[in-house]
């Protein structure tokens, strides 16, 4: 006997009919015991502990917990102390660091002024440290001056510099005598990761877990939590089921669609925050028909963008005006940061400026391109199938593909997709991150305005933040005309904590921190 | 020796059980060499960069990237990267995944235990349940109860695997909360069993389903078959009748029971997926995804060994299930 397809659908529908009905019958879920203990979930598995060398997003927030950098930034993205007491830039090129006299390792060795240097070289070696070294080249020198003082002397000054020496950036301390006696291992299960602060890392299984333990070793103190266990979870389904089990007390990137679920559980918060991701199209320019400014802007046009905030993204985000976040700009203009995004020229939604430019364009009988999203972007994909349904009206068709997001990567500057998305997030919130990759030498949109490129290459060496943001956004007008990219919006992350735990912050540097410490829980 | 005796000689070899035995093997070593060929050309092919991978959306600077080309022989020629894997696979070494930084065997190790119980729990689950159900439907032919039972084998036919552990995770994890809702346990056996109950049961719905209707058909054949009404009329029991009409109808089911295997290595994606599972399906999807070459190289071959070993041990099992190919063999 064969079943028809129609039937089969019906069997797959009354199984989830099923399911949901019996969740929505369920008991609730009981708290769990005690405040000694917190399990996280995350929705993929880390491969490698070691941020040099895996370098997602969720890699910094897990190695955060184990280890710091010179310094860090806290929940308002301000530079505070960490295992250096304190710091001065002596020069434009020249920065001195001393090193807490109590900083020490978990396994109770004190930090030296080489473990820094040592941990700073490896993650310059672009084997051992390939999402770190492009942005440590610029060290012409490190030298132990004094007892407990680091002189780092750059080869040209760089206005990110300071940033970079916490684990927002690129530094995450370990010891010498750890790495050698772990040559090669670092980073997995068998090597770990040897850090300052109050967790170590006792345990790590790919696709399963991470475990770390309380030590008392942290010149910070001793954190009321004793156990941090880190599950992989990847079917979303499947983590809310544990969440509503109550064996789950904090889940990073919560699906949006999912986020009423989550909330719905008992003692639980669903926190949203500006993530510092950008969300824009990027355009080849020289791949025909999108090398021609005209149809860059029809395409522009064609995008709604207050309604894909609106409708795709349940409003967690914002339109986005810029390359640069607003939030990237705070320590330039404060609470104006804004205003000044909001001063700088848009494109509105218009389907007839639309058909105008592409009338106007090489191509005014309209064309057909393909527009990838990375599957673990959904979001990405309803807003290409709006773009895709309001290009159709002026005769352009696009169509929308999910890939992996391996292969999207790989699509980026291919030199065969005119079209496509660029979905960045920026770690370290500095505003020229984003812009300078997208603008800048060597971008993928094959991009050149020597006039964009020089205000960018300044604001890499302008010292003074509100001179620097005037040149970055001057960059931006500049280069918006040319429309080598259209920014969509700048993104949101949920959160969710449950069981009473939370965390009180505004930005996400906080996780970048040895966070766990950091959670308080409400009765 | 002029050539028609040894030819003779080596047909005599052949057929004997050490020589089919020695054939089959060797036959397996070939599929394993033309499939590492094929594998490594197919995954240069699929889209995808590894330095995009490793890299991310991060700036590089040429150097960066002309380093991680050198470290990991990116710009060889196809042969030369194929020639010098399979030189270090031949003494054993099978690289380094890129991925995970850890050996490839030490990697595939670690999981094997937990893959390797969750398929064979499921195959155990499959066949204790399904070959009886079978039997009875083939019994009670077009009656009531076969309907059922050929019923609920569409469905378990139909249904995905990760439809059904949501299924079972929600019932028996959830709503009567017997089991755990995710992972492998701890490192001990019975935890571990604990913890793969529902995946495999998962895994064993559809894998069951088959199984039940080959039995079916099967025993269908054969308890039309003269003999069995010959069984009949000399007044055995209804259980003897089945059991030698189950006799018979062994060789089918065994070389179905081998043949739906390699459907539960696909299953385990799914399953291990829905459950968190740490094992080999999940580091197999990732391993391609990621284009970690040398991992699904090894990935790969350890499955098609593992499948072309069960083939030559359901060739074996004739022997021991049918008397007559046993004696064939033995007047050659």
């Amino acid at each position: 006997m064969l079943t028809s397809t129609p039937r089969r659908f019906g069997l797959l529908a009354a199984a989830a009919a099923v399911a949901l009905a019996l969740g929505a019958c369920a008991p609730t879920a009981p708290a769990p015991a005690d405040d000694s203990s917190i399990t996280v979930a995350l929705p993929g598995s880390l491969a490698n502990l070691y941020v040099g060398q895996e370098n997602g997003i969720l890699n910094y927030y897990i190695a955060s917990i184990a280890q710091e950098g010179l310094v860090t930034l806290d929940a308002n993205g301000e530079i505070q102390p960490a295992l250096a007491e304190s710091w001065e830039q002596v020069d434009d090129v020249t920065y001195v660091y001393t090193l807490r006299e109590d900083a020490t390792f978990q396994d109770g060795t004190p930090v030296t002024v080489d473990d820094v240097i040592f941990s700073i070289e490896k993650a310059q070696d672009p084997e051992l440290s390939p999402g770190f070294s492009y942005y440590l080249g610029g060290i012409a020198s490190m030298e132990e001056t004094a007892e407990r003082e680091l002189t780092i002397t750059l080869s040209a000054p760089d206005a990110t510099f300071a940033t970079l020496m916490s684990t927002t950036g690129a530094l995450y301390v370990t010891s010498r005598a750890y790495w050698e006696a772990n040559e090669g291992t670092i980073g997995t299960g068998e090597g770990l990761l040897l850090g300052t602060t109050p967790y170590r890392v006792t345990e790590f299984v790919p696709d399963s877990h991470v475990a770390f333990e309380r030590v008392d070793t942290w010149w910070g103190g001793v954190p009321e939590i004793e156990e941090v266990r880190v599950d992989f979870i990847p079917d979303e389904n499947t983590r809310l089921l544990a969440a509503q089990s109550g064996q789950i007390d904090v889940a990073f990137n919560v699906p949006f669609q999912q986020a009423d679920q989550w909330a719905a559980i008992d003692g639980s918060e669903v926190q949203f925050l500006n993530d510092l991701s950008y969300v824009g199209l990027l355009f080849d320019l020289e791949v025909a028909p999108f090398d021609d400014v005209k149809v860059r802007e029809a395409i522009a046009h064609a995008m709604d963008r207050s309604a894909v905030v609106e409708s795709v993204l349940d409003g967690h985000g914002e339109v986005a005006l810029a390359i640069p976040t607003p939030e990237s700009l705070l320590t330039a203009y404060g609470d104006e940061a804004s205003s000044r995004l909001e001063a700088l020229p848009q494109r509105d939604f218009d389907l007839d400026a639309a058909a105008a430019a592409l009338a106007e364009s090489s191509v005014p009988e309209g064309f057909t391109a393909e527009l990838t999203y990375p599957a673990t972007g959904p979001e990405l994909g309803r807003a290409a199938l709006a773009l895709s349904a309001n290009l159709a009206e002026i005769g352009i068709t696009i169509d929308v593909r999910e890939v992996t997001i391996e292969e999207w990567l790989a699509t980026i500057g291919d030199g065969e997709h005119g079209l496509g998305y660029m979905w960045y997030f920026s770690t370290t919130g500095d505003p020229g991150e984003v812009i300078s990759y997208l603008y800048g030498p060597e971008n993928p949109s094959r991009y050149t305005n020597e006039e964009v490129q020089a205000l960018l290459a300044d604001s890499f060496v302008e010292s003074d933040p509100v001179v620097r943001a005037d040149l970055i956004l001057q960059a931006e007008e500049l280069a918006q005309a040319d429309l080598a990219s259209y920014p969509l919006w700048w993104g949101q992350s949920a959160t969710a904590f449950l069981g009473g735990w939370t965390i009180d912050t505004q930005t996400p540097f906080v996780y970048t921190n040895p966070w766990p410490a950091l959670l308080t829980r409400s009765e | 020796m002029s050539s028609a005796p040894r030819r003779a000689l080596l047909a005599g070899w052949a057929s004997s059980f050490w020589g089919m035995l020695t054939l089959r093997l060797l036959g397996v070593v070939a599929i394993v060499l033309v499939l590492s060929v094929l594998i490594f050309g197919m995954m240069h092919l699929i889209p995808g960069d590894l330095v995009r991978n490793l890299l991310g959306l991060r700036p590089a600077n040429p150097e960066t990237i002309a380093a991680i080309r050198e470290q990991y022989r990116l710009d060889d020629p196809f042969w030369v990267q194929y020639a010098t894997w399979f030189g270090n696979a031949l003494q054993g070494d099978f690289g380094t995944s890129i991925r995970y930084q850890v050996p490839v065997a030490d990697a595939i190790a670690q999981r094997i235990p937990l893959t390797a119980t969750l398929a064979v729990l499921a195959m155990i689950i499959a066949a204790v349940t399904a070959i009886p159900l079978g039997v009875v439907a083939a019994r009670f032919h077009q009656r009531p109860v076969d309907r059922a039972v050929t019923g609920v084998s569409v469905l378990g036919l139909s249904a995905p695997a990760f439809v059904v552990s949501l299924l079972l995770l929600y019932v028996f994890a959830y709503y009567l909360p017997i089991f755990p809702v995710y992972g492998g346990g701890s490192g001990d056996p019975l935890s571990q069993l604990y913890y793969l109950v529902l995946p495999s049961t998962a895994l064993a719905v559809g894998l069951g389903a088959i199984l039940m209707r080959l039995t079916r058909a099967a025993m269908i054949e054969a308890l039309a078959s003269d003999y069995i009404t010959f069984a009949r009329s000399r007044g055995l029991s209804e259980t003897r009748v089945l059991l030698l009409a189950l006799r018979n109808s062994a060789i089918p089911i065994v070389t179905a029971a081998g043949l739906v295997f390699t459907y539960v290595i696909g299953g385990t994606i799914l399953v291990e997926a829905a459950f968190a599972l740490p094992g080999l399906g999940l580091m197999l999807q990732d391993a391609v995804l990621f284009k970690d070459i040398a991992l699904v190289q090894a990935l790969v071959l350890v499955v098609a060994v593992v499948i072309a070993l069960l083939t030559v041990a359901v060739d074996l099992t004739y022997a021991v299930l049918d008397p007559r190919v046993r004696s064939r063999r033995r007047a050659s």
